[in-house]
């Protein structure tokens, strides 16, 4: 949710600040005059800004495949017309929600919401926005809303009749091209500060309502008191699921896929069907752009079963990573929630050549979860195909969603790919190839990596899988049903697997398709049978009215009472991106159920400072139940800096809130040990000690001098910088120059983050001769140091230059010229570093496309959303974009040279 | 939604500040529960008690805030002040720090509730004679000065606890009744009858498509 509001806030025009927003599905959609009255249900994500004095609300439309884009489809000024009621009439549908009815002159507009503390906060702020409106004695100006519909022109209104800026058009075209332009509709690209866990931030309503905090509380006690109920007013319907999941090697598809997708007598309910090595090129790996994905996706539609009559729930796809999921038609309606996510687990704990892929939705009243992930290769790294499976578990989120979840907070899930889980290596390949002979693959499977870990419970935990009674996928020569007999002669493997996990779901099928051979891999696919929840409303009402009826006794008698473990908490020392937990203990120690969770303090934008996160921030917690918070804490590249200057400190209070009843304050402190990673250039050239050796208050002084902006009133002289670039900087050079020139990899093999830290630990606490750990950790701890820097080497005030400038190279050494000194010195160094790796290119095998990708990112970045600068960065700049202009600033001076 | 459970007419939001160890805590006890707690632990974060009163024949529900008073919290209970109809402040006196931070407790107050805030200055553990640093006249001057209505209680022996409360609530009653509360206003901290049925609760029909529970 916070991603999401920062996401939109960042592409709207400053000044227009966020206040709240919610989704809903809209329900009805009306003018007056009768034109238009339909009853089609779809998305809407409503956003209430406000521009000084004045607010509005933008309506987007959420499209339904794609759950992550959104296009603007009208803005409605809350002026003296506008209006907005709770609608309790209007409820000739069953149903519990909320309908938010919104009107302004001819428009009028039915929204239906999850009733709950989030649309109850976004009423409040709505209503208490048009309170404002009423009162104000100015006249309205709503010429600021032009922005979003340039075409209309907002006309100071008196007399009632002129048409606001929802002209008739608009409103019967809600999709007008005018509006795709006016607010870039993909929101879909993911920055990486953006992995971490999702927050939600919760304004206390009650405060400012003054009151009635119980019957809030009352809310997820009856949705609690229901989900407990939930098998006695839901029934259960059989519904097929087809999983098939493919490792296709870079190729394209050659042949027809009905002999993997329909092999069996009736068409499934659902398909997902997973694909990896979509596309091995480089520019998928480094733009994540590739032909292939549309080619696969129409050879799909063609396989799928003729007897079915399907439509694409969605796709996801991160580099060679692909999950289609399919539903038949008639089931469509009764489909809500969509959602995708992915998670990139190769260099840098982000690049998407492994990793996973995800798409959720909701059945009727069941949560389903498909996941399709390809991780680590190779015998020997068991333990990296574990943490691959770790990663994806804990980073994988679906922020779009209310509350947002996870993959372990479905009712089932179906986990597909690639797990590239081999055969023990111990195992002889003749006596492999013997057993295969044989099919006895029951003796084989004793070798199978996957079932040991599994057995082991290191990966996935309570799921399951089919019995294997197929050769395994993997390897063979492409074109044929022979193992493989490439130099490498790879041993066979079970690499491709289908596991599920959750009540209600029935075994079926699980085979291989030897009859595709376009790979070097078979696919595989698993056919499963699994319950799916439908509410039945007579049973559901009687059930419901006996919760309120029970609860309606409690309420008057008792209030909400936790107690927790600890009111301060300290981390003691905290090194720069190295976590640390603790778990904080919450109690029911009262006579009812407690909601609980941290809310935002007055005037701040989040529950906690940004170097702290607390999961679950919020919670429900029956009578006796314990309940347990994990707070992290991490300073990375985001936080750093504001704690090197001493702009920001390790000092929290954060506010639990229990519905209804009473807040505890949380002090979370901690001693946070300032590192080279996170500091300025200039700052960092004026310490010629190891910076562990640096006075704490040296280090700020020397960092707010970087940026008098900041901190005006320290204008100490800038004194003459006593080195003339970082000398962590050219310890690292120094380093890979010495190590890794010649190493296979370089740059391209992730390093390992116990080695990073060690490596960090040495630059700021000595000078050394040597650095700590291999090549590749060295070289991921350069990427890491320049991302961090305060400012890139191009600094913010030229990033719009820069890439603007690309083109040439006359204008980027232009760019070149107007660095500060000592950002020209590092830009320098580092190219002649660059030019030096390219020279052992036979040896490490790098290329000019790669190092400039890596390096591009690295030396120019965006400035934060709320960089102080004024945005010069046009919005409309996607992502591949973006790169390629980045690399080929960078690439020019590879291939130039700078003192010509 | 019968009307059964909220039978009351009004919501009025209250307060409780001043320095720690004052007694504000013991107050509210004593209010709810009519009982004293002798070795009450520090606040820290904000304690939630409810009475239903009657004032002019009204029922009128107290939805009482008591703030920790430790001086590292300050930042934060500040945000409590929003929407308060009633703001009670306490000090000791026994302890003559606690009455000279009062002009502080005071700008806080007026500066983050609204002008028809009525504050009510208490000087609390009256039951300590002996002990007393602050004299009545002094104190009583003070609250003159800065129109306040002041009384001298004991949340031991629950001496004028009930009426400070009450005449709090009294003179929030009188000024909506003479109109110089407006209702309406977003932060008046008075609500008139509990919130409508549907604003905050669901209507008492299920949905057929909708998850139960997504805990
Ligand atoms: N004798 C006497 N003691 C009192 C009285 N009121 C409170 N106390 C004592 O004073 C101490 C502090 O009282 P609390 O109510 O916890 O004080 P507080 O203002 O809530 O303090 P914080 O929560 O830290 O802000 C406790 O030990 C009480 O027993 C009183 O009227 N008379
Ligand atoms: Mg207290």
């Amino acid at each position: 949710m916070e991603s999401l509001i920062a996401n939109l806030q960042a592409q709207l025009p400053s000044g227009h600040r966020i206040v709240t927003i919610s989704f809903s599905l809209k329900h009805s959609f009306s003018l007056e005059a009768g034109l238009v009255q339909e009853w089609i249900r779809t998305n809407r994500l409503l956003v209430l800004v406000e521009n000084s004095t004045e607010s509005a609300l933008l309506i987007y439309i959420v499209s339904k495949n794609v759950a992550d884009e959104f296009s603007l489809e009208r803005t409605i000024p809350l002026d003296t017309e506008f209006k907005c009621e709770i609608d309790t009439a209007s409820a000739n549908i069953v149903t519990t929600d909320i309908f938010l009815k919104l009107s302004r002159k001819k428009v009028h507009l039915l929204f239906e919401m999850l009733p709950g503390f989030k649309a109850n906060k976004f009423v409040d702020e709505v209503v208490k926005a048009s309170e404002v409106a009423n009162k104000k004695r100015a006249p309205p100006n709503f010429s600021w809303l032009e922005v979003y519909n340039p075409q209309l022109v907002w006309e100071s209104t008196t007399g009632s009749d002129s048409e606001q800026p929802t002209s008739a058009a608009t409103e019967l075209q809600p999709s007008s091209q005018n509006c795709h332009d006016a607010i870039p509709a993909h929101l879909n690209h993911k920055s990486d500060s953006e992995l971490s866990s999702p927050d939600v931030t919760a304004h206390r309503s009650s405060i400012a309502t003054g009151g009635a905090t119980p019957i809030a509380a009352r809310e997820s006690v009856v949705r609690y008191q229901m989900a407990l109920r939930e098998t006695a007013y839901t029934d259960l319907r059989q519904i097929s699921i087809f999983l098939g999941t493919y490792n296709v090697n870079g190729q394209p598809p050659t042949s027809g896929l009905a002999d993997w997708l329909s092999v069996d007598k009736d068409p499934p309910d659902i398909y997902a069907v997973g694909f990896q090595e979509l596309d091995l090129s480089k520019e998928a790996f480094l733009f994540n752009e590739t032909p292939r994905e549309e080619e696969w996706l129409r050879a799909v539609i063609r396989g799928l079963h003729p007897k079915g009559k399907y439509r694409k729930v969605k796709l996801v796809r991160l580099v060679g990573m692909m999950l289609i999921v399919f539903i038949q038609e008639k089931h469509w309606a009764y489909v809500r929630g969509v959602a995708s996510e992915f998670v990139g687990t190769g260099l840098m704990g982000k690049m998407g050549n492994k990793g996973g892929v995800a798409i959720r939705l909701d059945l009727h009243n069941s949560s389903l979860c498909f996941v399709n992930s390809h991780l680590a290769a190779h015998t020997e790294e068991v333990e990296r195909r574990n943490q691959d499976y770790l990663d994806i578990c804990n980073r994988l989120v679906f922020s779009t969603t209310f509350p947002s979840k996870a993959i372990k907070d479905h009712d089932q899930v179906f986990w597909i790919g690639d797990l590239n889980y081999r055969l023990s290596g111990d195992l002889d390949l003749l006596r492999v190839k013997d057993l295969l002979d044989q099919s006895n693959y029951q003796a084989l499977l004793q070798y199978d990596q996957f079932r040991a870990q599994h057995a082991a419970r290191k990966i996935f935990v309570g799921y399951q899988e089919g019995p294997i009674l197929f050769r395994p996928s993997y390897k063979y020569d492409p074109g044929t049903d022979n193992w493989d007999t490439s130099e490498k002669n790879r041993a066979p493997a079970w690499c491709d697997r289908c596991l599920w996990k959750g009540d209600n779901v029935q075994f079926k099928e699980y085979r291989s398709h030897p009859g595709l051979r376009m790979s070097d891999h078979k696919p595989v696919s698993c056919l499963l049978e699994c319950g799916v929840k439908i509410i039945d409303t007579v049973r559901y009402r009687r059930i419901y009215e006996e919760v309120m009826k029970k609860l309606d006794k409690l309420e008057n008698e008792f209030l909400p009472q936790v107690s927790v473990d600890s009111t301060e908490i300290n981390f003691g020392n905290v090194a720069f991106n190295e976590g640390a937990t603790k778990i904080l203990t919450v109690a029911n120690t009262g006579q009812v159920p407690v909601q609980y969770e941290f809310i935002k303090k007055h005037r701040d934008s989040k529950y906690c400072k940004p170097w702290l996160a607390c999961e679950p921030y919020t919670g429900f917690l029956m009578p006796g139940d314990n309940s347990y918070i994990t707070l992290e804490i991490l300073v990375d590249k985001r936080t750093a800096w504001s704690l090197n200057s001493g702009l920001d400190e390790l000092y929290d209070i954060l506010v639990l809130h229990l519905d209804g009843g009473k807040d505890i304050f949380i002090t979370v402190s901690g001693n946070y040990q300032k590192s080279c990673f996170g500091c300025s250039i200039e700052a960092l050239i004026q310490m010629h000690q190891p910076i562990a050796q640096v006075a704490p208050e040296t280090v700020c002084q020397l960092e707010k001098a970087a940026y008098p902006s900041i901190d005006p009133g320290n204008d100490s002289d800038s004194k003459q910088p006593v080195l003339a670039v970082p000398k962590e900087l050219w310890f690292l050079l120094d380093e890979l120059y010495r190590r890794g020139m010649d190493t296979p990899g370089l740059f391209e093999q992730p390093g390992l983050s116990t080695e990073i830290a060690a490596i960090r630990k040495t630059l700021d606490e000595s000078l050394p001769d040597t650095l700590p750990g291999s090549v590749h950790s060295v070289a991921e701890s350069l990427l890491i140091f320049l991302e961090t820097l305060k400012e890139p080497i191009i600094p913010f005030s030229l990033t719009q230059k820069a890439l603007d400038g690309c083109g040439a190279f006359p204008s980027c050494k232009t760019v070149y010229s107007c660095l500060p000194l000592s950002h020209q010195h590092v830009f320098k160094h580092i190219i002649s570093f660059l030019k030096e790796v390219l020279l052992h290119s036979s040896k490490n095998g790098l290329d000019a496309k790669t190092l400039v990708a890596l390096f591009g990112s690295a030396l120019i970045r965006l400035p934060p959303p709320n960089y102080p600068l004024g945005p010069s960065i046009s919005l409309s700049l996607n992502q591949p974009h973006l790169d390629r202009k980045r690399c080929m600033f960078i690439h020019h001076f590879l291939v130039n040279d700078l003192d010509d | 939604m019968s009307a059964g459970p909220y039978n009351y007419s009004y919501i009025f939001k209250y307060i409780i500040i001043g320095d720690m160890g004052v007694g504000k805590s013991c107050l509210l006890h004593q209010f709810t529960e009519k009982k004293f707690m002798a070795d009450c632990p520090h606040t820290i974060g904000v304690e939630f008690g409810t009475r239903i009163i009657e004032v002019a024949g009204q029922k009128i529900k107290l939805q009482i805030w008591d703030t920790a008073g430790q001086e590292r919290f300050r930042a934060v209970t500040r945000s409590y002040y929003r929407g308060a109809a009633g703001a009670l402040l306490v000090y000791d006196i026994t302890r003559r720090s606690t009455y000279n931070h009062l002009s502080s407790w005071l700008s806080d107050a007026r500066n983050l509730t609204n002008p028809n805030t009525v504050i009510f200055l208490i000087g609390n553990k009256s039951d300590l004679e002996a002990q007393r640093d602050v004299t009545y006249e002094e104190a009583k001057q003070f609250a003159d000065e800065n129109e306040l209505l002041f009384i001298e209680a004991s949340a031991k022996t629950g001496d004028n606890v009930e009426d400070a409360f009450l005449e709090t609530a009294k003179k929030i009653y009188q000024n909506i009744q003479d109109g110089s509360l407006d209702l309406n206003a977003a932060e008046s901290g008075v609500q008139h009858k509990p919130l409508q049925p549907g604003r905050n609760q669901p209507q008492n029909q299920p949905n057929p498509t909708k998850e139960g529970c997504a805990c």
